[in-house]
């Protein structure tokens, strides 16, 4: 991923490391996209996204000389990324139930027999929900990962996960008798 | 038939067994309705994952390289300017004991201050706070903080530039504040510290 995002990841960050601010900004530049998509698929509005974009990569520019290199960057800038969005859940407060969500957006019970798209889906998902979502079956991160990132227990990243996607296949209509 | 639950399908996927899995396994070989369940399962991540990325409409990268820049200052500042704000302490201090035979009150207040301060600091590299993994709840009392701290030496940074009454008055305050905060800063790593027996 690295060097399809960068091609010569190791010399930008040498740069980086030595403070050049054109470094800096090739390392925004390169990361910049899955930085802000991962953002905002985890948060609920853009600004809040835009905020995460700029809070990642000032830590990143901040933090550049403590990266060992013994992962990938994008594992390094992502962990960054993810750690910021989910701050940002916790400061915003949002009263996370699938209720408000559905004032929110004006659903109704009676709407879940319609089919949804998956973007639609996704952003009806409660936020602590949609970020297990993305951040394990998207991202790749394990039960473990989350529940370390999020201060919460594996079991509850898991849980979270699977009445993720039973409400994901309701709303899609997948459901089907069996 | 009691069919697989979204956890054990989920739990299929996972690398790795866990209990309960080989019964699930079992289950799974002898059942279309579960199979169907779980090919859905795989084909809804395989769209999760085929969503388009979305991109910012704005750039922020001028207010992040303007952060960054502020943040090298702060940090020229607060190297830099502890040792001249301490030779600055010094002078005055011998200026004032030469004419008076004492120390002003206001400048030895600051120089306790800011030996309390650089105190702390220490005490807190001492932990390497960088280097430790938090729960999101410590990282959040910690990022708090910090960013209080920040805009104490931006005021801090401000408050060279004031009259020099009004200045030692401020500059007293900002750096007790910051003592103040740094205090709690060391706390929260040091309770986390002991919490999970470091």
């Amino acid at each position: 991923m690295d060097s399809y995002l960068l091609a010569n990841a190791e010399s930008v960050v040498a740069r980086a490391r030595a403070g050049e601010e054109a470094a800096l900004e090739e390392l925004y530049r390169a990361f910049e996209t899955p930085v802000y998509n991962l953002a905002r698929r985890i948060c609920r509005t853009t600004e809040d996204a835009e905020d995460v974009l700029q809070e990642t990569f000032f830590e990143v520019c901040r933090s550049i000389g403590r990266y060992r290199e013994e992962g990938s960057l994008w594992g390094w800038v992502r962990t960054i990324a993810a750690s910021k969005a989910l701050m940002r859940l916790r400061r915003n407060k949002y009263r996370d139930t699938d209720e408000l969500q559905e004032d929110v957006t004006g659903y109704r019970r009676e709407d879940t027999a319609l089919r949804m798209d998956l973007e639609a889906a996704l952003e009806r998902l409660s936020e602590t929900a949609r970020a297990v979502v993305w951040l394990h079956d998207v991202e790749g991160y394990t039960h473990d990962e989350i529940a370390g990132m999020m201060g919460k227990t594996p079991s509850f990243s898991k849980s979270q996960l699977a009445r993720a996607h039973q409400r994901l296949r309701r709303w899609l209509g997948e459901e089907v008798e069996v | 038939m009691t069919h697989l639950s979204m956890e054990a399908l989920l739990s299929l996927r996972e690398v790795g067994t866990e209990p309960g899995d080989a019964t699930a396994r079992a289950h799974l070989e002898s059942c279309p309705g579960c199979q169907a369940e779980l090919d859905r399962l795989h084909q809804r991540v395989a769209r999760l994952k085929a969503l388009p990325a979305l991109r910012p409409t704005r750039d922020r990268w001028p207010q992040t390289a303007a952060r960054v820049r502020a943040e090298r200052r702060r940090r020229r500042f607060r190297t830099s300017g502890l040792i001249g704000l301490a030779a600055a302490a010094s002078i005055a201090l011998g200026v004032v004991v030469g004419r008076n035979g004492g120390v002003s009150v206001g400048e030895q207040e600051i120089h306790q201050a800011m030996e309390r301060s650089q105190a702390l600091e220490s005490a807190l590299s001492e932990f390497h706070p960088e280097d430790r993994i938090l729960d999101g709840r410590t990282a959040g009392i910690a990022q708090a903080l910090e960013d209080r701290i920040a805009r104490v030496d931006r005021e801090l940074e401000m408050a060279e530039l004031l009259e020099h009454q009004t200045r030692d008055q401020q500059v007293l305050k900002l750096w007790r504040e910051r003592v103040g905060l740094l205090d709690a800063l060391v706390d929260v790593h040091v309770t986390r510290a002991s919490n999970v027996g470091l």
